[in-house]
């Protein structure tokens, strides 16, 4: 009877896919977002800017506490606090190019600033839209189950725009990811680059943290990467596994958070974390395995 | 490709890294840079490179004004290893040379010039599993895909072994012979066996550059 159980809880949750339009919705936010935040990231973490992540989340949450101190104290009709919130992920984007810029030798100085600034103006209009909420614990950690069409619409204009960029200028990225002074020589505007790649940053930022929330934005983009790198060899493959894995966290921890009831955010990251885990101690054993057939 | 560098003066903030450097190299010319870490040699490379910007006036390429300058695709660089690359992360030596199109390079080209300098057969590995002397052929091979009139290599043979720096030499000295223009930066120019035409020392930020005939520290080469 206990062999049963999980196929009953695996058809339990497609028989949600099928039927209800709040897991299906979430289903497809899962998948590109699943797809969009290991393809940033991947850059993200080359550049050594892994804390960026965070650093825009906390940056577009003040925007998210803005757009609700205009909704519900000021009653402007602006739909969806989440515009304001893309807006501020952009601002917070580009501040960080320019206190980059002006701290050149302590580039990371540029980070603390801007959580700072997020953290604060969310702080302040939180509690001047009336406190902590449902909507704002949605926003830290994350209501995916929750997303409308509207969301799944701008989620997938993003995804195709985003993708399309990475196929036309493939090398070009690659090439200025890399090493930005080999990219000059070749012609290339490094900074073109560098301001739609962080603008892009931005927007996927505020749109996962319907995903995931503030608090594991980062963790979405980041821990799939650091994974992948492990196991790895080439880049387009590094790519492509973290892709794999982070689809593999979407989906568990979708299917999990709907049969336990338990928050989808929290788990779509754990389970990323356990295949980071996984994959560690694999490549460890694997690893021993081969150094000891080769002392033999 | 001629480089006339006058009175050039470069700083971060509010202290001065280069202070009223000048000189001039003509094309086909060898100069070896020589200076202690933190004596400016990378601070004047990336003035050259166009990464620092300088005032008008102060460096010309080829008698143009560096900040009019676009020719750079006729520059070619080797960065100084773990200074420029970002290593770590997965990347193939096919995918770090997958610049055809946007070099003057073609496919075959690629591959010619990966064979003669010896990492065809290391095409699909990861650049992290590479030897120093591997990686830095294989940065050498990228520059080399620009068809270089001017080659910049800084401190091309920190961590390499013995074989692989003589085998450097000799690719830097053909290349020399062909009528590259090249420029060296090393941080000991006895260990070096560049046949320099000219060597430049860099010392806290000032420069006394001398040719090979004043040099008089090659021995009996």
């Amino acid at each position: 009877m206990m062999d049963m159980e999980p196929f009953i809880l695996a058809s339990s949750f497609i028989r949600a896919l099928i039927e209800r339009e709040f897991m299906q919705l979430a289903l497809i936010t899962g998948i590109f977002m699943g797809f969009l935040a290991p393809l940033i990231g991947a850059f993200v973490v080359i550049k050594r800017l892994s804390l960026i992540a965070d650093t825009l989340s906390h940056f577009s949450l003040a925007g998210l506490a803005i757009g609700m101190y205009f909704i519900n104290i000021l009653s402007l009709p602006i739909g969806d606090p989440l515009y304001i919130g893309m807006i501020f992920g952009i601002i917070g984007a580009l501040l960080i190019e320019v206190l980059r810029g002006y701290y050149r030798n302590y580039k990371e100085i540029s980070m603390p600033i801007v959580i700072s600034i997020g953290t604060a103006l969310s702080a302040l209009f939180i509690s001047l839209s009336g406190g902590f909420n449902s909507s704002v614990y949605n926003y830290l950690f994350g209501s995916i189950l929750t997303v409308g069409r509207n969301f799944v619409i701008i989620i997938s204009a993003v995804t195709l725009l985003v993708l399309a960029l990475v196929i036309i200028f493939y090398k070009k990225i690659v090439i200025v990811s890399f090493d930005e002074a080999y990219a000059r020589l070749l012609g290339i505007s490094v900074r073109k680059f560098q301001i739609v790649s962080t603008i892009l940053l931005g927007i996927i930022v505020s749109l996962a943290i319907e995903t995931v929330g503030v608090l594991l934005v980062g963790s979405l983009m980041i821990i799939p990467v650091a994974t992948a790198m492990k196991v790895g060899r080439s880049f387009k493959s590094t790519l492509a596994l973290a892709i794999a894995f982070s689809e593999a966290a979407v989906i568990l921890g979708l299917w999990f958070s709907y049969i336990f009831s338990i928050p989808s955010g929290a788990t779509i990251v754990l389970f990323n974390i356990a295949i980071l885990v996984g994959v560690i101690i694999l490549k460890k054993f694997i690893f021993s395995r081969s150094l000891k057939e080769k002392q033999s | 490709m001629r480089i006339d560098v006058d009175n050039l003066s470069f700083g971060y903030d509010y202290r001065t890294v280069l202070n009223n450097i000048s000189f001039s190299i003509e094309s086909g010319d060898f100069l070896v840079i020589v200076g202690q870490n933190g004596s400016g040699k990378s601070t004047l490379v990336k003035c050259l490179l166009g990464i620092n910007r300088v005032p008008n006036g102060k460096i010309f390429l080829n008698g143009i004004e560096i900040n009019n300058f676009n020719k750079w695709i006729n520059i070619g660089y080797v960065p100084q290893k773990f200074d420029d690359f970002n290593y770590e992360f997965p990347i193939t030596v096919n995918e770090i040379l997958n610049v055809t199109k946007l070099t003057k390079a073609d496919e075959d080209e690629k591959l010619q010039v990966m064979d003669e300098l010896g990492i065809l057969k290391l095409q699909n590995e990861n650049i992290n599993t590479l030897s120093g002397g591997q990686m830095q052929r294989v940065f050498i091979a990228r520059a080399l895909m620009n068809r270089p009139s001017l080659l910049i290599l800084d401190e091309p043979t920190v961590g390499v072994d013995q074989d692989n720096t003589d085998r450097f030499y000799k690719v830097v000295n053909d290349l020399n012979n062909k009528g590259v223009t090249i420029m060296l930066i090393s941080h000991d120019l006895d260990s070096s066996k560049a046949n320099f035409s000219h060597a430049m020392w860099l010392k806290n930020g000032e420069a006394s550059m001398k040719n090979i005939s004043e040099v008089a520290l090659r021995g009996n080469e």
